[in-house]
Order: structure tokens, then sequence, then C-alpha cells
């Protein structure tokens, strides 16, 4: 450890200064851009915002799509982190490798994929209108279906992630032990698992949660302006209408979001250490 | 014994088949030999994906994308090593502020970002799109530059630097011949991160695009959604597995996921 404070700080200081004038400034200016009307403060952007129905809706579509998508990747997520701790050591590496890999991959090319798998001519579609399901093609893309199944594929990763190094610190005898006792594996999983990786689940949860709620390719690609989310009201509102009031209060909101779950993540931490 | 290995087989199946699945799609729908896109693929061919390197503005945005992630994230580890070093090896007054500030551009979602720069920097103080685009890319990275570096400098013990400067360095000789070569592995994993994360980026450059000024990804959603050809199929293959081939390349190397 130096003593020399004045050194230290001249070391530091550029990416601090940085960060503060090209990047926090300009950004607190556009948070608080919605308290101020006119030239006064005021709540008044909020008001009107939440006052619009199709704000509400996009509002509550957003965090009911952020709360199915972490809930599905939870049990998805249990089950494949399970079967993932107990493979041998070869085939775990493996595994797990192929399950980070869609992490380093464009998540444009992640998304684009669905139009493929759901549009007009794409495969659900060949195969209902082959079974003779429908005489026309159904449509799939722009549904919400389309948008959770797009957030899913594109965060459920993180939550096997999260699970998987959770799972991996349950001592090894703890389930053989509850299922000689006579524990259903209901139970197991109740009173033994799910209490021993709570936090992993919370670490995943978060990160799935406000990652589906500031995605911004997913709805714009899957869901266009019939499935409207947070991030794509922004850019409409800003785009079509020059509305920057509703940009600041929908930019306060993810803010707000993103900054309480980043809380969450951090006592995470600190509580382990 | 033998029904426990075979569900397990199949939940991690199905598992993997809707994460890898999409991505195998692609590769084939990209290889068309029609000129709409399907799956299966109207007859092989490789016509698309020479045809993505004829496209004027995606080469145009390739090379932006391409020079955002390079300089960009070169430019976030010129601020970001020294400040991990700072951070690491003195007692700084403010330390804990300095490390939020530095830390802030990850909790920020990127299109609050990429909007705040153009109302506050492009319009007011005439910074040109790109301009605002390298420094959302720097800020973005930036988080990333100083957790990895620290992480290494967490590693490696003072008391060699110490003794390079009782043996007559300076302080900076001691950082360039002692430092810098034992945390070289860091720095690469932090440029590789940071390399990956930029390039990939789409909300921070949403707002920060004009004429002739357009990131790869923000091009490619503007031509699908005026063309339904399997071209952005064959890019997005092109794209991912360039993407893969770093990452591994990377792993293979230097044992990135120690650093990340």
């Amino acid at each position: 450890m130096f003593m020399n404070k004045k050194e230290g700080l001249i070391l530091a200081l550029p990416a601090a200064l940085f960060a503060t004038l090209l990047f926090l400034l300009p950004v607190m200016i556009l948070l608080s851009e919605a308290f101020r009307i006119d030239g006064s403060w005021s709540l008044q952007g909020y008001v009107d915002f939440f006052a619009k129905p199709l704000n509400q809706v996009v509002f509550l579509r957003t965090l009911k799509l952020g709360v199915l998508v972490a809930g599905t990747a939870a049990v998805i997520g249990y089950a494949a982190a399970f079967c993932i701790v107990n493979l041998p050591a070869k085939s775990r590496g493996r595994v797990f490798g192929l399950v980070v890999l869609p992490l380093m991959i464009s998540p444009v090319a992640r998304t684009y994929a669905w139009i493929v798998i759901l549009g007009r001519t794409g495969i659900v579609n060949d195969v209902i209108l082959g079974l003779g399901l429908s005489d026309t093609p159904v449509r799939l893309l722009f549904t919400e279906t389309a948008v959770f199944l797009g957030l899913l594929q594109l965060f459920l990763p993180l939550m096997i992630i999260s699970l998987v190094s959770a799972m991996e610190n349950i001592p090894r005898d703890v389930i053989p032990a509850a299922r000689v006792l006579g524990a259903s594996w209901l139970q197991v999983f109740f009173r033994v698992i799910l209490p021993l990786t709570k936090e992993g689940l919370v670490v995943g949860g978060t990160l799935v949660f406000t990652g589906a709620l500031t995605a911004y390719i997913t709805p714009a690609i899957l869901g266009g302006s019939k499935v409207l989310m947070l991030e794509t009201l922004l850019y409409q509102r800003v785009n079509v209408a020059n509305d920057f009031v509703s940009a600041s209060v929908i930019a306060m909101i993810l803010m707000v979001m993103s900054f309480s779950a980043n809380l969450v993540l951090k006592r995470i931490a600190s509580a382990r250490s | 014994m033998q029904m426990r290995s075979l569900s397990t087989w199949l939940i991690l199946g199905l598992t993997l088949t809707f994460l890898i699945g999409p991505f195998i799609i692609i590769i084939f729908a990209g290889a068309s030999a029609g000129n709409s896109l399907a799956f299966p693929p109207d007859g092989l061919s490789l016509k698309w994906y020479l045809k993505v390197f004829t496209v004027e503005s995606f080469r145009a945005s390739f090379l932006l994308s391409m020079f955002l992630a390079v300089v960009g994230t070169l430019f976030a580890l010129a601020l970001g090593v020294p400040a991990a070093y700072a951070l690491n090896r003195y007692k700084l007054p403010g330390d804990e502020l300095i490390r939020t500030i530095v830390a802030a551009p990850i909790i920020v979602p990127g299109i609050i970002v990429g909007l705040a720069l153009l109302r506050y920097l492009v319009v007011p103080l005439n910074f040109t799109v790109g301009m605002a685009l390298f420094f959302a890319h720097t800020a973005l990275i930036l988080p990333y530059a100083v957790r990895v570096v620290s992480s290494s400098l967490n590693n490696l013990r003072s008391d060699m630097e110490e003794a390079a400067v009782l043996l007559g360095c300076t302080r900076v000789q001691a950082f360039f011949k002692v430092v810098l070569p034992n945390i070289r592995g860091g720095v690469l994993a932090a440029f590789i991160l940071g390399f990956v994360t930029s390039f990939n980026q789409v909300p921070v450059s949403l707002f920060l695009s004009g004429p002739g000024v357009r990131t790869l990804p923000i091009d490619m959603l503007s031509y699908m959604e005026i063309t339904y050809d399997p071209s952005v199929a064959a890019l997005s293959a092109l794209l991912a597995f360039m993407s893969v081939a770093i990452v591994f390349t990377a792993e293979r190397l230097l044992g990135f996921s120690r650093y990340v």
C-alpha cells in the first residue's frame, strides 16, 4: 500500500472524470427531465404518463414478462443445474460450456432465429399447416409468447450458471441422507435443495428479471409495435413523438429497477465474503 | 439408475436444444439456395454467406463496429488500468466513490445512455454522433476493464514492485517492468471481454446513429425491417462464429474464464 495520495489520485482521476462528465452527468440530466415541466419542479410528467392506458398496459406487461421469464428460467434452471452438477466431471465441463456459449453470441443473431422458427413460413407454421390444424398460417410473431420465448432463450443461461454454482456448494451427502431418511423428491427439493441454493436463485432471478426488463432487441424484433415493452416504448416515444418527458419517466423506471437489482446482488456478494 | 440417467439426458437434451437449436437453424437458414428466409432451407448454397461481403452498408458498419470495439476498448483500458492500479495500491480519499463512479455504466440500461448522450452531448455541445458513440462504448467497457484488472492486481503481491523501487526503478518503470508483465493475462482478458461486449452492443448505439454512422447490429436491425432474405441469417451466423472463436481461443490460450 503506497501512501502518496496525490500520485494515486492522478492515476484514478482520468477514469473518474471521464465517467462523471461524459456518462453520469448526461444520464442524471435525462432522468431529471421528467421532474422539470416548463422550468419548475413537478411530478406532473409521472402523473400524465401513468394516466395513459397504453403506458399502463406496457408497464404491467413488462413486469409480467419479467416475472414469467424469471420464474420459468428458475424451473428449467433447477432441473438443468441439478443434472449438470451430477454429471461426471468431463461431460459436466462440456455441457456447461454449451450452456455458456449462447452468451457470447450477438443477441441480434439469437433473436433473429425466432423469426425463422415462428414466422409465417417458419417451422412451427409448417407443422401446423402440415397437420391440418389450420388452413392459414397462424400469427406467432408479434405476440407476447414470441417475446417470452426470445427472452427466455436469451437469459436462461444466466439462471443455470447461478444455480450450478450454488448447487456445487451443497455438501455431497445431504441429498442421499434425506432420501435414506424417507424424504420424497419433492420434500428433498423444498426442504434441502431450495434452502441451500436460495442465494443462487436470487442472483439468477435478479439477473434474468432485469435482463428481461431492459432488453431492447427481443421485444423490438419479436414484439414490434403490437407488443411494446418499456424499452421499445421509450424508443417509440422519442423517435415517433419527440416526447422526452415520457422517455425520461421510462428511463427512471428502468434505472430504479436496475439499481435495486444491483443492490440485491451487492448485498448477497458481501454476505458471502 | 438407468431411469435416472435417461431423464438426466432428456432434461439436458431439451434445455440445450432450446439454447443452441436456434443458432443451428440460423446457420442453415443462411445457407439457403432460395431467396426467402426458410427452414428447412430450399436447397443449400453459400451464396448468402458470400453476398454479405458485397453489401456496402454492412462493410461500412462492420468497420465502424470493429473500430469502436478495438479502439474503444483500448481507450477504456488506458483509463481503467491506472484507475484499477490506484484503487488497489493507494489509500485514496473517496475511493469508494471513485469505485462506484467507474462501475456505474454497468448498472445504467444502455438505451438511456445512448439517449442521454444524444440529448446532452450531441445536440447542445456539438459533439459528432461518432464521438458520442465512441464515448458511450468506452464508458460501457470501463467497468469491465477496472474489475478484471483489479482482480488480477489483487493476486499480485505489492512487495515485488516495492522491491523494484528500492532497487532503483522509478514508480513508472516499476509498473511497466514488473506489474504490467504480471497482469498481462488480466489485461488481455479485459480486452477480449470489452471487445465482445462492445461489438454485440445494441441499446447504447440505438439513438447514436446518423448518416454514415451506424454500428453493425443496428444496420442489421434496419436491414431486416426492409428485406426478408437470408443474408441477415448468414451474417448472424458469421458473427456468432467470430465471437465464439475469439472467446474459445482466449480460453485455450490464457484460461479466460479465470479472469471474468
